[in-house]
């Protein structure tokens, strides 16, 4: 602890937290640059970091829309999900437009230019299922949000014709490289630079007064409608935003980039429940946090498919290893849980909550108000006539 | 404390005009064709027994609920049934009888949302300094930095009172701003009342401390069962058999 604080303090004169904090981003983001270039590196773990960053978005979206503006929502993967099927589907069959006689060709359409109508899709129906959560509030917006998700799982996996049913639809591949490696490498930029746009928009929008209009809604949406805040608008502004993210990741990420299919298994209660306990374990109301929480989250679930122990003290198994291969299947979501019970119940701003705070020196800023308020005799006097 | 604009306020734009408001609740009639208006800056205590509708008609002044029937208007505009984003912009700003500070957001962030809300182009500095110069006005400049759900009882009273201010609104509607706090903490309020009324504006509150009310008030309107029963100088008001009748006469025990 000594050590802390006299390493806090040399930081303290030295170059500053904030500034520290950002160099140890830059530090992250070229780790990852770099990551793919290292020839030690095989192709699956490429794959576990490019479902990382896929989910870190997922995550970090919906912290934006949980954490920070209080829309408690279970719909974030079925938005995900629209993005990807629209795209998925108007890249095989087309568009129809019956009324105007107007029929686009799936040969016209790029597959970028699916991701797009997939994007605007998911954000049209986040547009009308933010409107109708208009009048929703906690429990009962999270209610509706599993109906809706649910009601959309269904529909993909009853109608099969068109959708592939539980074997899932196959996206127009986004990239074309014949080589694996090769491709790997592509896709794995690729996905970690939609990352990087995503977090940079979101924390865009976070830091600005509407970020600060959708904070005021979480608290208390009455008292921020009497302060002038248009909370119809911002609720389903936050509604469309996110969605139009997730509905643009899922619609990338599933264009054989990540994935080779979209499946309905995907959207179940279950998955999305996997992004909310990332985003809280990571910590909620904080974007690079809930990031974070996902990615890491994501690489121990699969580091733990198969944990090898070199025991100590020269022991030997009985057939004479020295090393002991533990594979956890399923009990690594149960420890999964674990770690999310203590979250809950003695970190409920998230586990990297703490390291955020101290880079973002609002902890300074707390004591001071806490040193301030003490040396405040006339405050000492006032609280005490509260107290009364 | 004092900026040019508030100055550059006069009195002709100031008019809030309340023509036959009713609010029914299935059979019960918590507003009953109220009407008043005012034109001038003043200080206006609204009281009333419990249940005679001050907080409903509050809530249809704010926009928090839609009128039955009637009209308001505030500086030639309709308001009534607007939501209250709309109104609060129009004009008229309110406080709520339990305490609504923006709990895990920093006393600094509570008075920014009314700011930007209501001055979206005006530069953050320029709010932050406002805000400064309010909270100094409110004795609580020193906690800035903490999040509003540290604040006692009545230091979250003095936030929401700041946070109307930098909404800069022509009309202001305290619902209960003396209720349980401390005297010293009401001298703090009325004096904020006070400056707030040189300011050139209308503050209407609601309260059972029947002394600040006759101390502060230059005008008395007593609601009881929804409807204005005397509307006039306090003493004039304390004098009139209805109200001496409503508060004392044997109603209450029904």
């Amino acid at each position: 602890m000594m050590i802390f604080r006299r390493f806090e303090s040399a930081i303290d004169q030295g170059i500053g937290r904030r500034k520290l904090g950002y160099l140890v981003l830059v530090l992250v983001v070229l780790f990852f640059l770099w990551f793919p270039n290292d020839a030690s590196q095989s192709n699956y773990t490429k794959t576990v970091f490019i479902s990382g960053f896929f989910y870190a978005i997922m995550s970090s979206s919906w912290a934006l829309l949980a954490g920070i503006a209080g829309q408690f929502s279970f719909g974030h993967m079925a938005f995900m999900g629209i993005g990807a099927y629209a795209a998925g589907l108007i890249a095989r069959d087309g568009i129809t437009f019956a009324m105007l006689g107007l029929s686009i060709g799936p040969e016209t359409i790029s597959a970028f230019g699916a991701i797009i109508i997939g994007t605007i899709a998911a954000g049209a129906v986040g547009l009308v299922i933010g409107w109708l959560l208009l009048r929703l509030r906690a429990a009962y917006l999270a209610l509706f949000t599993i109906a809706f998700s649910e009601l959309f799982r269904i529909m993909m996996l009853t109608e099969y014709d068109y959708t592939g049913g539980s074997n899932g639809l196959s996206l127009r591949p986004l990239l074309q490289i014949e080589d694996v490696d090769a491709a790997r490498q592509v896709e794995y930029y690729l996905m970690f630079g939609l990352l990087i746009v995503c977090l940079f928009a979101l924390y865009r929008v976070a830091n600005s007064p509407i970020g600060l209009f959708l904070r005021a809604m979480r608290e208390d949406e009455d008292a921020a409608s009497a302060l002038g805040v248009n909370v119809v608008r911002y609720k389903i502004l936050v509604f469309v935003f996110t969605s139009m993210i997730v509905g643009f990741a899922g619609a990338i990420f599933y264009s054989d980039v990540g994935s080779e299919r979209i499946i309905p298994e995907q959207l179940e209660i279950l998955q999305m429940s996997l992004i909310i306990a990332y985003a809280v374990i990571g910590g909620m109301e904080s974007l690079i946090g809930a990031a974070a929480g996902a990615f890491i989250s994501r690489y121990l679930l699969e580091a733990m498919r198969q944990v090898v122990i070199t025991l100590p003290f020269g022991m030997t198994t009985y057939d004479g290893s020295d090393a002991f291969v533990w594979e956890p299947g399923y009990w690594r979501f149960a420890l999964f849980g674990v770690v999310m019970v203590f979250t809950l119940r003695y970190m409920r701003n998230g586990l990297l909550y703490p390291i955020i705070t101290w880079f973002s020196e609002r902890d300074i800023a707390m004591k001071e108000t806490v040193s301030r308020r003490e040396s405040d005799d006339d405050h000492a006097a006032r609280i005490e006539a509260d107290d009364e | 404390m004092i900026t040019p604009r508030e100055l550059r306020r006069t009195m002709s734009d100031l008019h809030l005009e309340l023509n036959n408001v009713s609010k029914r609740f299935g059979g019960l009639q918590a507003v009953d064709h109220v009407s008043f208006t005012v034109t001038e800056p003043e200080l206006i205590g609204m009281i009333g027994p419990n249940g005679a509708g001050k907080t409903t008609l509050t809530n249809l002044m704010s926009g928090m609920l839609k009128p039955s029937s009637g009209t308001i208007y505030l500086n030639g505009r309709r308001i009534d049934g607007h939501p209250p984003y709309d109104v609060t912009r129009a004009g008229l700003g309110r406080t709520f009888q339990i305490t609504r500070a923006l709990g895990r957001m920093t006393v600094m962030e509570n008075m920014m949302v009314p700011g930007l809300a209501h001055n979206p182009r005006g530069g953050r500095a320029d709010l932050e300094a406002r805000a400064h110069e309010i909270l100094d006005l409110l004795t609580i400049d020193h906690l800035t930095n903490e999040l509003s759900r540290a604040l006692s009882g009545g230091q979250r009273k003095l936030l929401e009172l700041g946070r109307l201010l930098m909404l800069d609104p022509a009309v202001i509607i305290l619902d209960e701003p003396f209720a349980g706090v401390h005297p010293r903490l009401q001298d703090t309020i009325t004096n904020y009342i006070n400056r707030v009324y040189e300011n050139g504006k209308a503050i209407m509150f609601i309260s059972h401390n029947m002394g600040a009310v006759f101390e502060l008030s230059q005008r008395l309107i007593v609601l009881h069962h929804g409807a204005v029963i005397a509307d006039g100088a306090p003493q004039a008001v304390r004098n009139d058999p209805a109200v001496i009748d409503a508060y004392l006469g044997h109603d209450e025990d029904d």
